[in-house]
């Protein structure tokens, strides 16, 4: 990890001093154990504090739609970062000719909230060693396999590497066949309807409404949610289950085809609800119905964003 | 007012005794999660959890979500029931201060809301003070303490084999008055076991002359730097326990006019008809919520509008951190 | 019903009048009559021009309107609204007989006791002239003329046709208790008054501020360009007044929606004087 963290730091430093980029996002390390901040380098010398770890939980991708579009921004990008940065290209939501990135194959991103679970609040030091995680307590020192702590989406994801990035940091990663990304959502779809249901009410039921996952995504940019619509009323803004889970239901609509199944969003929510099941399904669909594989490369539109005269329309009889 | 004690082991059945007579809502442990939640047996009542929960306590009194009106043949009928007498138990002293200042907003005089008023006035508060802080609490650094009494009614202290509860109002003397007196010994073993703990308390910075250093960086650099990985998303605001903004709107569906919680830092919250937006993009957000818990509270009541509970800084998704915000506030200096 | 119980609730009105203030359709204004006796007597015992009240329509919401009357008019309340957004589209639709909801008066309205013995120098464009007008008729009534000197106003619209209160203002200039000047933006066969935006107006006409207050309502650009025309023609922050807009929810200073800085403008406002807007931040 080391050398491939100076690695990066030595080419965000150049494209920096090189003037390609006005800015370069990456990550800095965080005020809390576990955690690492989105970070804004500007200078060379900001470069210093750059950190690149498994803490970095964060898709970057989501500021590319709220920066100033005339900037030339570097962006540190791993395999769902740079699949989601693809999409946003192809979305005409940032000039790729402004766009530098430094792909990095990924190791997975670590669960904060899984290690927590194990050893309770109080964690004075984590540090990845190795296949590890090392955490310690006041009490005591704990070990754990780094792979069984990674968030679930990085534990079924099958692209790790960076796609469409100006230059790769780092030893590329096998990658994995992409229905393996859907294993969770077939054992799912075999569940009874009520059974499904009954899950998506409970998780759903927690909501409160914050929009965290709708922030952290870097799908998600309308200028107007449809959340926000009076007229019509899509989704009632209540804490009541009517307004959630058309919230949640309609989102995941929103992401077909486009969700490149980064966790962040499940990472984002304080209220720790599974959402990926929703977006996961619908993104099986879009792989078995139009063979399409989000971020797969620079031509494929999404299904849902484009159309041809030879798309199946079994539905109109 | 005096301390009385309470063995560990006599606990639950204090609380049943309280439930008898009145509903209680305390902390309960549900899979990672506690929230306050009406307990229908003692023994639903976690308090081993060492950190506080993460939806705020003020929930209790301004839900999220509560419907103000029903629209019933061309009239709006308020919806403002009977509220039945309960006690809180087990709120931190970092909640129930939030909970004052907030009655400065919705009882201030002359403009009472009625909402908030019904439930406060029917409810009693005991408090569990905090013998060790988490990493994220900072109440001492905004005036606050971990075994702060303002706006308890009872405050207990964990002595280990037993609870200290001291008696901060006759509505809480009147619910302790079976349980023995402390002694002058045990009183003062109490008072030392808050002092160490509130020693232990990390100092997150100092805030002393925060209002005039936030107005003085209004058109700074600062407000660049403080904004950049703010995603805009709800999540400190709504977890906050002083934060009280929010939206009213008609749900016609439901026939019914409701107020939920809502945020600044939404784009939406100021937006004009015309299409004018005084607070257009995420900067000027973002200084909206800091100058308002940091300058604006302390123009309007002379308080910090935040009381160091540390939710924000938990579960802000980028880790954008508060106690760093006001750190690099105090010590900006504009290149 | 003890309708000053509970901030939030609408008082029950219905509309008396409507009255159509511009050719497009786009201004219209509203008199509402209350339902009930005592929440006349109770808003009248209160009102002070330049408060506004937030109008209710079930399902589509709230929205602040100024009021747009002296109380000695009448026992009604009068509201000129524009055509902008979801709500104000649907009190369009409304006629006389409708029912409608109404929370006020609320905010702080002008300080006109502290202008006693000054000169009036009233400045309003478009249809944010409403309280401005309430103002005007206010002073204008026999008793409380007496208590000021002279009355200058100065009114801008775009066009002829988006003038409101036509017919009464047209009757001021008879009058010799006041001094109208109206203005619209470009020439116009058959205007014989002025012509160009209100800054430029104002400054062609140069009120005095000797002894004056000026009291300023428009859109924002207007406001941003008078203010320094107030400024250089001598009047200090202290003499200069106006009424702020802002998006409003609650009107009762809780929401925390309307702030500027430690300021409600629903609560501490919509009236602030240049002075007090000064010590604010700047978000307007």
């Amino acid at each position: 990890m080391n050398n491939v963290l100076t690695a990066i730091q030595n080419e965000a430093r150049r494209i920096l001093q090189e003037g390609i980029v006005d800015v370069v996002v990456g990550f800095e390390a965080g005020t809390l154990q576990l955690k690492a901040q989105p970070f804004f380098m500007h200078k060379a010398d900001d470069v210093d504090k750059l950190v690149w770890n498994g803490f970095c939980q964060n898709n970057l991708a989501t500021y590319l739609t709220r920066l100033d579009k005339q900037q030339r921004i570097g962006i540190i990008c791993r395999g769902c970062d740079s699949r989601a940065v693809r999409t946003l290209v192809m979305e005409h939501q940032y000039d790729r000719e402004k766009l530098y990135l430094i792909g990095v194959p990924c190791t997975g991103i670590v669960d904060w909230r899984a290690v927590q679970r194990q050893t309770g609040e109080d964690i004075l030091s984590a540090e990845e060693i190795g296949d590890e995680i090392v955490i310690a307590t006041p009490q005591k020192k704990w070990k754990f396999s780094r792979a069984e702590m990674l968030h679930d989406s990085c534990k079924r994801c099958a692209h790790p590497n960076p796609v469409g990035v100006d230059i790769t940091i780092g030893e590329l990663l096998p990658e994995g066949d992409p229905q393996q990304a859907f294993t969770r959502t077939r054992e799912f779809e075999l569940k009874s309807a009520e059974d499904r249901y009954a899950y998506f009410q409970v998780e759903a039921e927690r909501c409160i409404r914050c929009y965290a996952c709708r922030e952290a995504c870097p799908m998600c940019y309308c200028s107007e949610c449809f959340v926000d619509y009076t007229t019509p009323r899509w989704a009632e803004s209540m804490i009541t289950p009517s307004g959630t889970q058309a919230w949640h239901i309609i989102r995941a609509f929103h992401q077909a085809g486009r969700c490149v199944s980064c966790g962040a969003c499940e990472r984002a929510c304080p209220m720790d609800i599974k959402m990926t099941y929703l977006t996961d399904k619908l993104n099986r669909d879009m792989l078995d119905l139009y063979g399409f594989d989000v971020g797969e490369n620079d031509d494929k539109q999404p299904p849902f964003a484009a159309f041809s005269l030879d798309d199946r329309d079994r539905f109109v009889k | 007012m005096e301390t009385r004690l309470l063995k560990k082991s006599q606990l639950l059945s204090f609380i049943a005794g309280l439930m008898e007579q009145q509903a209680v809502f305390a902390p309960v442990k549900n899979g990672d999660f506690t929230q306050f939640q009406q307990i229908n047996q003692a023994d639903e009542l976690d308090l081993e959890s060492t950190h506080n929960t993460r939806y705020p306590p003020k929930a209790l009194f301004q839900p999220q979500s509560e419907p103000l009106f029903e629209f019933r043949d061309g009239k709006f009928v308020s919806l403002l029931g009977e509220i039945q007498p309960r006690i809180i138990f087990g709120i931190r002293p970092c909640d129930v201060h939030a909970l004052q200042l907030l009655d400065t907003v919705f009882n201030a005089e002359g403009a009472q809301d009625p909402y908030w008023l019904a439930k406060r006035e029917k409810t009693t508060i005991i408090t569990l003070g905090c013998e060790q802080p988490c990493s994220t609490c900072f109440c001492t650094s905004v005036g606050g303490s971990p075994f702060d009494r303002r706006g308890s009614d009872l405050l207990l202290t964990n002595m280990g084999d037993y609870f200290a509860f001291e008696v901060v109002t006759e509505r809480g003397n009147a619910l302790v008055q079976s349980m023995p007196v402390a002694a002058d010994g045990q009183a003062n073993d109490v008072k030392d076991m808050q002092t160490k703990a509130e020693a232990s308390f990390p100092k997150a910075f100092d805030p002393t002359g925060i209002r005039d250093k936030l107005y003085q960086l209004f058109s700074s650099n600062y407000w660049k730097k403080m904004q950049e990985s703010c995603l805009g998303c709800g999540v400190c605001t709504y977890l906050c326990p002083t934060c009280f903004c929010f939206d009213i709107v008609d749900e016609k569906q439901r026939n019914q006019r409701v107020r939920n919680w809502d945020t600044c830092m939404f784009r939406v919250y100021s937006q004009e008809a015309s299409g004018h937006n005084p607070r257009p993009t995420k900067l000027e957000r973002t200084r909206q919520r800091i100058m308002h818990k940091y300058a604006y509270w302390l123009d309007n009541i002379n308080e910090i509008g935040c009381t160091g509970c540390g939710r924000c800084v938990r579960y802000c998704p980028v880790n954008l951190d508060i106690r760093w915000m006001i750190q690099t506030a105090q010590n900006w200096v504009e290149a | 019903m003890e309708h000053n119980q509970n901030l939030y609730e609408p008082i029950p009105m219905r509309i008396a009048r409507v009255i159509q203030e511009t050719n497009d359709g786009t201004l219209k204004s509203f008199e509402l009559v209350f339902e009930n006796p005592q929440d006349k007597d109770q808003f009248y015992s209160n009102y002070n021009v330049g408060q506004f009240c937030q109008l209710s329509i079930f399902g589509k919401g709230e929205a602040p309107f100024g009021i747009a009357n002296a109380a000695w008019e009448g026992d009604f309340v009068r509201f000129t609204v524009q055509k902008m957004g979801s709500f104000t589209q649907a009190i369009h639709k409304m006629k006389a007989g409708d029912a409608i909801g109404m929370r006020g008066p609320l905010g702080n309205g002008f300080p006109v006791d502290e202008w006693h013995g000054k000169n009036l120098v009233i400045i309003g464009g478009g249809c944010a002239f409403s309280t401005l007008y309430a103002l005007t008729k206010h002073v204008l009534h026999p008793p409380i003329r007496p208590q000021y000197n002279e009355m200058h106003v100065i009114y801008g619209a775009r066009t002829s046709g988006m003038c409101i209160y036509k017919e009464d203002i047209a009757s001021w200039y008879g009058r010799d208790d006041l001094k109208i000047y109206q203005a619209i933006d470009c020439p116009e066969d058959g205007w014989c008054y002025y012509t160009g935006f209100v800054p430029v107006v104002t400054k062609q006409i140069a009120p005095s501020p000797v002894n004056a207050v000026a009291v300023l309502c428009g859109p924002p650009a207007m406001v941003k360009y008078t203010l320094p025309v107030l400024t250089e023609l001598g009047f200090a922050p202290d003499q200069i007044f106006t009424s702020l807009e802002k998006r409003m929810k609650c009107g009762v200073g809780k929401c925390g929606r309307c702030n500027i800085g430690p300021k409600y403008v629903c609560k501490h406002g919509p009236v602030f004087s240049l002075a007090e807007l000064q010590e604010l931040p700047e978000e307007l």
